[in-house]
């Protein structure tokens, strides 16, 4: 058994090495994190048409998200009931069935199975209506961002969203005719612990001038200690952003201007996000207007890069070694060469081949290296920075502080914590040598 | 001299050079000589990284070359979705400059790699307009971390320039299914 208390102190100033690198921890968290929330799978944009299909993760559990024939999206984990095999081998498509390589059960995009070859040889006919890919239970949508959730019970997604949703707005509402995925995603994977890089967005600006100091130029770094801002709107959840000056030029005020495919992208692009900035009052509010906005965090594995405008999903695979998907959004009404200009805003600074994304992957890594080593869990990590400096403020939902207060991790480690606590241990088959109830079959 | 001869002897001084010129970029980035390797592009270079996607066989190919072709799984930058690279003067500039900082703390200590470019094939001449295709394998071994191979080809446009080249463009096709190396942010 594994005390929790342990793990994280009550005021989450002090969190375990173990946390990041314990098995038994990770088996606790896909049951108490991943088995009890909403999980990103992705955007209605990449699922257009019927028989438009997507892979996706749960975790370590593989999905396939789709648009059936009736035009509904539905998500399936993509395992064979007959064998086990993935049915959906391609990262994304459009199809009338997924047919299974092993012996050809075949199935719909929504998971219905059709045919099983070998049932004409057979006296007793299985019931194919029982026999269909296991449903995510829970599939709900909010900005076109489709989630999903193993928890039946769970709340609603924009109940879950709660407060996140003022600050997600501030984004996805300036645009008229919303955002959409470019292509497939960005995947790779890093040796580190899936929550690292999911705290690196959820309020970790402060890392910047320091880790990305020979890239990010001291002005970019002055900004944000002078107007930037953390706010928790929910334990778990988080959002960053420089709330900019009234009056502050649009050049320096505009979403996607300070990427480097806007920098060098020339006036079409430039005048595109001129454009966007002059509805943004009237479209959010005059005070998610001025908010430029850095990195954002949705508990428990799904980050938004403001910045440079890509969502991200941290899929653990084990408890030292991560998936990272990320994808590149972009206006869904913008010409397609303004698309194709701002998608760089992206690739330039982040995903596999980013300028930042490479210092990032490399401080992830070396962090599960420190959190794996001998005699030395008496030295937990500290996470006091700036205890009690979060405050209620009059505009903004959520609890506001500078950048340098580590009160999204805090929130985040004491959600998480929580979550373990509810998990029966006992339960779990590798801990308690327990069997696994076939009554419970279907 | 025969004609045949002689355009023979042509055309194995044209792969004489180009091969050359590959093997002095080559050597030039192993030993982190960035700032000579990037005197070898133009200011208007286009460098780009496709991304590699699995997509479905179409039934409707089978039995055709191109149903398995590998143009299927790129997304380039002609294509809607979103190549891992597109870059100019203007990135790889960032990249070499950042090369010389003490606080690039991926590079520091530094990499130690090993090049190794083959199967140099010069597609076509056009004045002085060479396109050419080679594969690399790199060795990478970053202190700290792990030794990695990386695999690809480039398909590059030179420009004759003196007894030397200078790149135009460069096509990075990396040969992967999924990306286990540290970063594909690298000079390739």
């Amino acid at each position: 058994m594994i005390k929790i208390s342990d793990l994280v102190s009550d005021d989450a100033a002090y969190v375990s090495r173990r946390a990041w690198s314990d098995a038994a921890v990770y088996e606790l968290e896909k049951r108490g994190v991943f088995g009890k929330a909403w999980l990103f799978l992705g955007h209605e944009s990449q699922i257009r048409n019927p028989g438009d299909f997507v892979q996706a993760y749960m975790c370590e559990t593989p999905i396939i998200l789709a648009r059936g024939e009736d035009n509904r999206i539905y998500a399936t984990i993509n395992s064979c009931s007959h064998r086990g095999l993935p049915v959906c081998r391609a990262d994304s498509g459009n199809t009338k069935r997924f047919v299974c390589p092993y012996h050809n059960w075949s199935y719909k995009v929504d998971g219905t199975l059709v045919t099983i070859p070998q049932e004409k040889m057979v006296t007793v006919k299985p019931d194919k209506s029982l026999l269909g890919l296991k449903p995510v239970p829970r599939l709900e949508s909010w900005r076109g961002m489709i989630f999903g959730s193993f928890d039946d019970a769970i709340e609603p997604l924009e109940d879950y969203l709660g407060n996140m949703r003022f600050y997600l707005d501030a984004f996805f509402e300036r645009f008229e005719n919303g955002i959409e995925f470019a292509g497939a995603p960005h995947r790779w994977t890093i040796n580190a612990n899936w929550k690292l890089p999911m705290e690196n967005q959820l309020g970790d600006v402060n890392h910047g001038p320091f880790l990305h100091s020979a890239v990010i130029p001291p002005e970019a770094n002055e900004e944000i200690f002078d107007v930037g801002m953390s706010v928790v709107p929910e334990a778990g959840h988080g959002a960053t952003f420089r709330l900019m000056r009234e009056g502050t030029a649009k050049e320096n005020l505009a979403w996607g201007m300070e990427g480097m495919g806007a920098i060098l992208g020339g006036s079409e692009v430039q005048e595109y996000l001129y454009e966007i900035q002059a509805k943004a009052s009237e479209r959010v509010g005059d005070i998610r207007a001025r908010m430029k906005g850095l990195t954002y965090g949705v508990y428990p594995n799904l980050s938004f890069l403001w910045s440079n405008t890509s969502f991200k999903v941290s899929h653990p695979r084990g408890p030292g070694k991560v998936e990272y998907w990320s994808w590149s959004a972009i206006p869904a009404d913008a010409p397609d060469s303004v698309k194709k200009v701002l998608r760089t805003n992206y690739s330039s600074f982040f995903g596999p081949g980013g300028i930042l994304e490479q210092e990032d992957s490399e401080a992830w890594m070396q962090q599960f290296i420190g959190s794996n080593i001998d005699f030395a869990d008496d030295k937990p990590y500290y996470y006091g920075l700036g205890m009690g400096d979060e405050q209620a403020h009059a505009d903004l939902p959520g609890l506001v502080s500078s950048t340098a207060n580590e009160y999204y991790a805090r929130a985040f480690f004491q959600r998480w914590r929580s979550a373990l606590e509810t998990v029966d241990q006992s339960a779990i088959p590798s801990f308690s040598g327990g069997d696994i109830a076939l009554s419970e079959v279907n | 001299m025969s004609d045949a001869m002689s355009t023979l002897q042509e055309k194995l001084a044209q792969q004489y050079r180009v091969e050359q010129f590959y093997y002095h970029e080559a050597a030039l980035l192993d030993n982190r000589q960035y700032q000579q390797w990037f005197a070898l592009v133009t200011e208007d270079i286009n460098y780009v990284m496709p991304s590699r996607v699995n997509k479905m066989v179409d039934n409707r190919m089978r039995g055709q070359e191109a149903m398995i072709s590998v143009e299927r799984e790129l997304e380039g930058s002609d294509d809607m979705g979103s190549p891992l690279r597109e870059e100019g003067y203007a990135h790889l500039f960032v990249r070499v400059d950042r090369a010389y900082k003490a606080n690039s703390w991926a590079e520091n200590p530094p990499a130690r790699t090993r090049r190794m470019v083959s199967n140099v094939q010069i597609r076509s001449i056009d004045g002085d307009r060479y396109t050419v295709s080679s594969n690399f394998h790199m060795f990478f071994a970053r202190p700290g971390s792990d030794n990695f191979i990386y695999s690809g080809q480039r398909n590059d446009t030179l420009i004759s320039v003196d007894d030397s080249f200078k790149i135009a463009a460069r096509e990075v096709i990396m040969d992967y299914a999924n990306i286990d190396v540290p970063t594909l942010g690298l000079l390739f």
